[in-house]
């Protein structure tokens, strides 16, 4: 964007109140990589600093005036030119004019309303972000800086365990018991599998978490299976009447809270998947 | 695809093994780098790869094993790092939850069982809870050989740190637990190590089924583990283990329902816990013993108690057995209700098993006779039930059965105190012959070996029924002989026996001959030549006695001649069987006793054996050395006795003399009549004092014998006979026979030299030559003797 002569004669910068001792969250990026960045909840007002520094000593910088925008978007990768935004909202930080020497402007945005987690998924992201942006007449200088949002959500009033008694006949009769249907992001799954009929030989048995991510609605709608975890529970071939301990703690896999319907462009679900490996 | 296919299997276990432990000492070498440096989680996960290697399907339980002891070995580096870091305040925070985060359980298991000991050692958490879930956790794996060394790994960890204290005194320290948490912890890890290990049995081809049973028992140590565990809990005392453990253990080992597994484990109990554990649950240990699988052998079980008993009841002096705990009662019922639930037993087990039960009798209640005559009738009863006799020998069930009967002869060594056992005879029916014969020859022997007298006419009947296989042929005897030599030994073994049947009343010593003389009687020809002439020696030592006791019995010259008539048919019986020369000797042997007794009548009964001999000598001998040995014999007794009236000795005397004047060959006729000359010389007659010396027949002798001698054309033997007669003269001479005279001497001597250095120069010869020179070298030292009494030998040429 900057062309010899006519570049950003000054530089942007985003200072948000408290960056110091606010909590900061990491998230991933397209990419892979992890990035980190301050963390924000639901209705808490977003604001700070703009501060426009010239890059030449005592040069001015003439603009069609200066706003900051604090977006919420939803990106979906296979329709890259449409950013589906949900929230968007605009300060105006100075009108035309020229800005001689470095200047600073305050800017708040009062208990913004955040419906969503931020996100980064196989085929979507969900993302929070301010936008400075100095209107020139050829190319306007635009600064953006990422937050990243978590919700927080109540214990449910129901959670009930899961149990279910699964087989394939005259083979294997299994009944396993999941402690909760619900489980927070640090919590720990807990729960037995319970042998009724064996008359295969098991090699092994492991509890799986896959990751469902939808994208899209009706006929376009895409889904994405990750597997975030393999976790082996039992070695061997047990014989009947056996019960075989699950004890699966949570917080050390990438997980994101479930998201249903967001937006109307995606969910993210997550399952539990008992595998039996027979010889 | 086998990389190397020309490996043999134990090459590639070898093989395998070495991969497993070179990955082991690297990753074990990075671990401990990391934690050096304190990188803990980096030393983790070292130790998870390291970990990986014991989930291996490859390895042999051996090699299995030792790749467990070496990274076993590595893992207590481990513990060692975090027990410091953990005492020197350095907790890792949530280290329980983040080593569980491991994706493959063996080695999340063996890392969190490390981390929660630990945790234990450290005070962090409940001791009893960590316990609790690692037990628990641990049931995922289900592969037996890796579950089994999974779980001696958490014993093995938790050997120091299980709760061993009683429960009433941990009521402030709830958290730390008590032995019960102990208790229940050790027992349902053994519940599930022995699942495990049963399960083996049960995988694979059946064709390796050896090979899978071989390694069974190369593991079985883990599981017994868990019992040696709870044993070394001191504040298990008999109410908790009777009540908890046994109960516990007892159940799953009878539920397993796997041979191998009962066998081993119902044998460790007996040997982890106290005997005075054992001796409290009799019962309900039995009772489990009884319900045991079929292929079980329940025998070795119940006798590695009963020894073990046997042993406490006499290593502790004093203690010993309660009182109250009817030791013999319990065994006896219990061994009797496993026979009961096993028909399919051998009855050689059953036997085995009756032995332990008389083992127990002899060592718990030594002085109990009807405990072990107990066991024989029910021994007795089982054969009779089974329908079996005629054991065969050196089957099973008889070789047990001989172990049987031949504990008490041990023990007791003294037949009196196994005649008590009302039993004991009557088993000696089922033994076959052989069998038979040597239980026999062994009780027998014992008797001899323990010198023990037999005082009672009952018991010598008693006895000799019950060793009648070798009294008397036996129905069941084989239709070929046994060997000779065999025969005559257990034979001579009877005839010493008979020595041995001594009664302190004279009285009962004669009933006992009578039994005796009875049973053996019917013998046969074969066995009465052995066994006759014993009873009949016992029967003159009798009258003797009763001679030497005549005092005290008025009736003693009755009972004497009694007795002899009894010798008299005995001998009787012997000359029936054909026999000459044994009743003949006992005959002469008769007349001696009876002569010297003087009962009334003695003389006449002396007088009957002499003349029977001579009819025997008459009659029954023709072999010509067997006659001279015979007259020498009869000749030599009468010249002992001094009985008989001049009616009856002249006779006897006369008698002798014919016949050895009567016998066929020359030397022996020169033979006999020189010897006979010494019944005219010393011998004696009751008719008048001291010896005959009747000089002129004594002559009479030796001139026919030297006529005798002339006769004989074999001049080496006329030599040696005339050799012989001089000594004979030499005899008179000395003795004062005026009939003999120096000049006799001379005649002889001369005759002598004159046809000794004729003879053909050999061995014969030279004894002759021998023979005379000490004659003459007696002569010699005679004549130049300084001596004074005795006929003079101036004459003498020499």
């Amino acid at each position: 964007m900057s062309f010899f002569g006519f570049g950003p004669s000054a530089d942007i910068e985003i200072v948000l109140d408290g960056q110091d001792s606010r909590k900061t969250a990491e998230i991933k990026t397209e990419d892979g990589k992890k990035e980190k960045h301050l963390l924000y909840y639901d209705g808490e007002t977003v604001a700070g600093k703009v501060n426009v520094t010239m890059k030449k000593a005592g040069s001015k910088m003439e603009h069609q005036g200066i706003k900051i925008e604090f977006i919420g978007q939803i990106e979906l990768y296979y329709d890259r030119g449409n950013h589906h935004e949900f929230t968007s909202l605009v300060k105006e930080l100075a009108r035309p004019g020229e800005i001689t020497g470095n200047t600073s402007y305050g800017f708040e945005f009062q208990q913004v309303e955040k419906p969503y987690e931020s996100y980064t998924g196989a085929n979507v992201r969900l993302r929070y972000f301010l936008r400075v942006t100095i209107v020139k007449r050829l190319s306007d200088s635009v600064k953006e800086q990422d937050i990243i949002v978590h919700t927080l959500s109540q214990y449910p009033e129901m959670n009930s365990s899961i149990k279910m008694e699964v087989g394939i006949e005259d083979c294997l009769h299994i009944e396993f018991e999941y402690n909760k249907s619900k489980y927070h992001l640090k919590d720990v799954i807990v729960g037995k599998i319970y042998f009724l009929l064996v008359r295969i030989k098991i090699k092994h048995m492991e509890i799986q978490i896959i990751k469902r991510e939808s994208t899209g609605t009706g006929p376009n709608t895409y889904n994405e299976n990750e597997t975030i975890a393999k976790y082996e529970i039992m070695d061997g071939a047990p014989v009947r009447g056996e019960s075989i301990p699950i004890r699966l703690f949570l917080s050390g896999y990438e997980l994101t809270p479930t998201m249903r319907d967001i937006n109307k462009k995606f969910s993210v679900r997550y399952y539990l998947n008992l595998v039996l490996v027979d010889e | 695809m086998p990389s190397t296919p020309q490996l043999s299997p134990q090459e590639e276990q070898e093989k395998l093994l070495e991969e497993g432990i070179s990955i082991v000492k690297n990753q074990s070498f990075q671990m401990k780098r990391c934690l050096d440096k304190g990188k803990l989680m980096d030393g983790l996960k070292h130790a998870s790869t390291m970990l990986g290697e014991l989930r291996t399907s490859l390895l042999s339980p051996k090699s299995y094993y030792e790749l467990y002891m070496a990274i076993s070995d590595e893992l207590r580096h481990l513990e060692l790092y975090l027990c410091d870091e953990f005492q020197k305040g350095r907790k890792v925070a949530d280290l329980y939850e983040l080593v569980q985060y491991a994706g493959n359980i063996v080695p999340r298991l063996y890392l969190l069982i490390t981390v929660g000991v630990v945790y234990i050692k450290s005070n962090e958490l409940s001791r009893k809870d960590i316990l609790k879930d690692l037990v628990e956790m641990c049931r995922g794996v289900q592969h037996p050989l890796r579950g089994l060394f999974l779980r001696n790994y958490l014993l093995t960890c938790t050997k120091n740190v299980l709760p061993d204290t009683e429960e009433e005194l941990a009521t402030n320290d709830y958290e730390y637990g008590t032995v019960m948490d102990s208790i229940d912890f050790i027992l349902l890890n053994f519940s599930e190590m022995n699942k495990l290990w049963v399960r083996m049995q049960h995988q694979g081809h059946t064709r390796d089924r050896n090979k899978r049973e071989q390694e069974r028992r190369e593991l079985r140590i883990l599981v017994g583990t868990n019992l040696v565990r709870l044993s070394q809990l001191e504040c298990i005392d008999m109410e908790k283990y009777k009540k908890v453990v046994l109960p516990a253990v007892l159940e799953q080992v009878v539920s397993c329902r796997d041979p191998i597994a009962q066998e081993y484990l119902m044998e460790c109990i007996i040997q982890v816990f106290p005997d005075d554990f054992h001796l409290q649950t009799l019962n309900p240990f039995l009772k489990a013993c009884a319900e045991l699988h079929e292929s079980v052998n329940v025998k070795n079980i119940i006798i590695a108690l009963v020894d073990r008993l046997a042993q406490f009841a006499q290593n502790e002096e004093g203690s010993g057995i309660p009182p109250e705990i009817q030791l013999f009662d319990i065994f006896s019922d219990q061994i009797s209700q496993v026979i009961q639930n096993r028909p399919d037993m051998p009855p050689e087990d059953i036997v085995a098993l009756q032995v332990a039960l008389i083992n127990l009798a002899l060592k718990c209640y030594p002085d109990k006779v009807d405990f072990v005559d107990k066991v024989l009738e029910t021994t007795e009863d089982i054969f009779n039930r089974l329908n079996l006799d005629h054991l065969e020998y050196g089957s099973p069930v008889s070789k047990e059965l001989m172990r049987l009967m031949k504990i008490p002869v041990d023990s007791y060594n003294n037949i009196l105190t196994v005649l008590e056992l009302s039993h004991f005879g009557p088993i000696f029916d089922y033994f076959d012959y052989q069998s038979r014969k040597l239980m026999c020859s062994y009780l027998i022997n014992n008797v001899l070996e323990n010198d023990t007298r037999i005082p009672t006419q009952d018991q010598v009947d008693n006895i000799l029924n019950i060793v009648n296989v070798l009294v008397q042929d036996q129905s069941d005897q084989p239709a070929e002989p046994d060997d000779p030599e065999d025969f005559a030994e257990e034979q001579v073994l009877m005839g010493r026996f008979i020595h041995l049947l001594q009664a302190e009343d004279p009285n009962q010593q004669y009933l006992i001959l009578n039994t005796a003389r009875k049973h053996f009687g019917g013998g046969g020809d074969k066995r009465i030549k052995f066994t006759l002439p014993p009873i009949v020696f016992a029967a003159y030592r009798l009258a003797m006695r009763y001679k030497e006791a005549k005092e005290e019995d008025e009736n003693w010259e009755k009972k004497c001649q009694k007795i002899f008539q009894f010798c008299h048919q005995t001998v009787g019986a012997l000359i029936k069987a054909d026999m000459a020369e044994m009743p003949l000797r006992l005959f002469l042997q008769g007349a001696l006793t009876a002569g010297e007794i003087e009962f009334e009548n003695h003389e006449t009964v002396a007088y009957e054996f002499m003349s029977q001999a001579f009819s025997l000598y008459e009659d029954e001998i023709s072999d010509s050395k067997a006659q001279l040995a015979a007259i020498t014999l009869i000749i030599g007794t009468l010249e002992q006795m001094s009985c008989f009236g001049d009616e009856n000795h002249e006779p006897l005397r006369t008698q002798c003399a014919l016949a050895a004047s009567k016998l066929l060959k020359k030397p022996d006729q020169c033979r006999g009549v020189c010897t006979c000359s010494h019944l005219f010389w010393s011998g004696r007659s009751a008719s008048q004092e001291g010896e005959l010396q009747d000089s002129k027949r004594v002559s009479d002798c030796l001139k026919k014998g030297v006529k005798i001698a002339n006769q004989c054309m074999d001049s080496s033997v006329q030599v040696q006979l005339f050799v012989e007669l001089l000594n004979h003269y030499i005899y008179y001479y000395e003795k004062g026979n005026d009939q003999v005279t120096i000049q006799v001497l001379n005649q002889l001597i001369a005759k002598i030299k004159e046809t000794l250095p004729n003879l053909e120069a050999n061995e014969e010869t030279e004894q002759i030559n021998k023979h005379f020179q000490n004659t003459v070298e007696h002569l010699k030292l005679r004549r130049d003797g300084s001596e004074t009494e005795g006929p003079s030998y101036e004459e003498l040429v020499l």
